[in-house]
């Protein structure tokens, strides 16, 4: 599929935008470790994910520059706080490691279920990327699974705290971009949003359980991409303070 | 977290069939958290092929000058003296008149 028509287009750029938000914010959060992580090994480990995420928006942002005619840094440092699309779960602040650890597991595993299910896309563009994405996106779960394992047996009240806490937002990484019908018509998205939170949930019932972990009932947000927070609108003023600087600038 | 303190020693290869040379070393609680730190500080920037992830405790050390630095002269161990050069060029010279044939 090389021309979009319009209706397809808009939900694809919807889409793209939502995955790339997702990655460029939680890489923000989580770089705020750089020098204060609880190892000097670990320090390097988190900074390094999230320099993978960063990463990988840039280039999604890059695929949905090329759709929308404008460019990548336009996208992440040119729009308003208000405009961002990323998953409520990720409006948090950074807080402590359990709670660092206890979002990016759920973050880490939501994301695997919805990257299987787009490299599977029609958009060939899409699928290429996300196959990329895969391999260095099976390394940050296999780190996010062995920290939850460390803390359920080490601090395993305070992991489960922050897993209640970040749950309900969690759910928000299930919210249907605007045109999710489009999208699935033209199988761009193969499987909808609700089909990909049950096999999420289907996954992280025998972990929980394993390690006595909880699960709170919760539904997907319908408004759980468009919420922001006071939290986020501080990080979003850190990341283009930068951009903002100098309007127009070449860097 | 005391068992953070365990020590890994880390052995990297550059490309297939390369020896694999020591790198350095990370500090981990337990294997599977040495190899993802050997991985970030070895690996991350594509610049290893394969690595060792090896636990300090396991390597046997040997630095007793006694054995390794004895106070006799050892020149005729070393293999220096034997001169192989005509040796080398009377093969290379057979080789090639072998092959012309």
């Amino acid at each position: 599929m090389s021309e979009l028509d319009a209706v397809p287009r808009q939900a694809l750029a919807e889409l793209l935008l939502t995955v790339a938000d997702d990655e460029f914010v939680i890489g923000f959060w989580d770089s705020e470790w750089t020098g204060i992580a609880p190892m000097l090994e670990e320090d390097v480990a988190m900074s390094s994910i999230s320099q993978d995420e960063i990463g990988h928006a840039r280039a999604l942002y890059e695929l949905l520059a090329g759709l929308t005619d404008t460019d990548a840094d336009a996208i992440a440092f040119g729009r308003p706080a208000a405009d961002f699309r990323h998953a409520a779960l990720l409006n948090h602040a950074r807080t402590d490691w359990a709670f660092t650890v206890a979002r990016r597991y759920l973050y880490e595993t939501a994301d695997a279920v919805r990257l299987a299910a787009l490299a599977r896309s029609s958009y060939a563009p899409l699928s290429e990327l996300v196959t990329k994405m895969r391999r260095e996106e099976s390394y940050h779960l296999l780190h996010m699974d062995a920290w939850l394992r460390r803390l359920a047996a080490a601090a395993h009240d305070r992991l489960a705290s922050a897993l209640e806490r970040a749950w309900p937002d969690a759910q928000a990484i299930f919210t249907p971009p605007a045109g999710e019908a489009a999208l699935l018509e033209a199988a761009i998205l193969p499987d909808p949003f609700a089909a990909l939170h049950e096999r999420w949930l289907g996954q992280l019932r025998p972990v929980f359980a394993e390690l006595d972990l909880p699960i709170v009932s919760a539904a997907v947000p319908s408004d759980g991409r468009t919420r922001r927070t006071d939290d986020f609108a501080w990080l979003h003023g850190e990341f283009t303070s930068v951009a903002g600087s100098e309007a127009g600038a070449t860097w | 977290m005391a068992e953070s303190d365990r020590v890994w020693e880390v052995f990297r290869q550059e490309s297939e069939g390369d020896p694999m040379i020591h790198g350095g070393s990370v500090r981990a609680p337990d294997e599977e958290l040495a190899m993802h730190y050997a991985r970030e500080f070895y690996g991350r920037r594509q610049e290893s092929h394969r690595l060792w992830v090896v636990p300090r405790e396991a390597i046997t050390e040997l630095d007793d000058p006694d054995l390794l630095q004895p106070p006799f002269d050892r020149s005729f161990k070393k293999p220096g003296g034997y001169i192989i050069k005509h040796k080398l060029e009377a093969a290379k010279a057979r080789a090639a008149s072998e092959k012309g044939e």
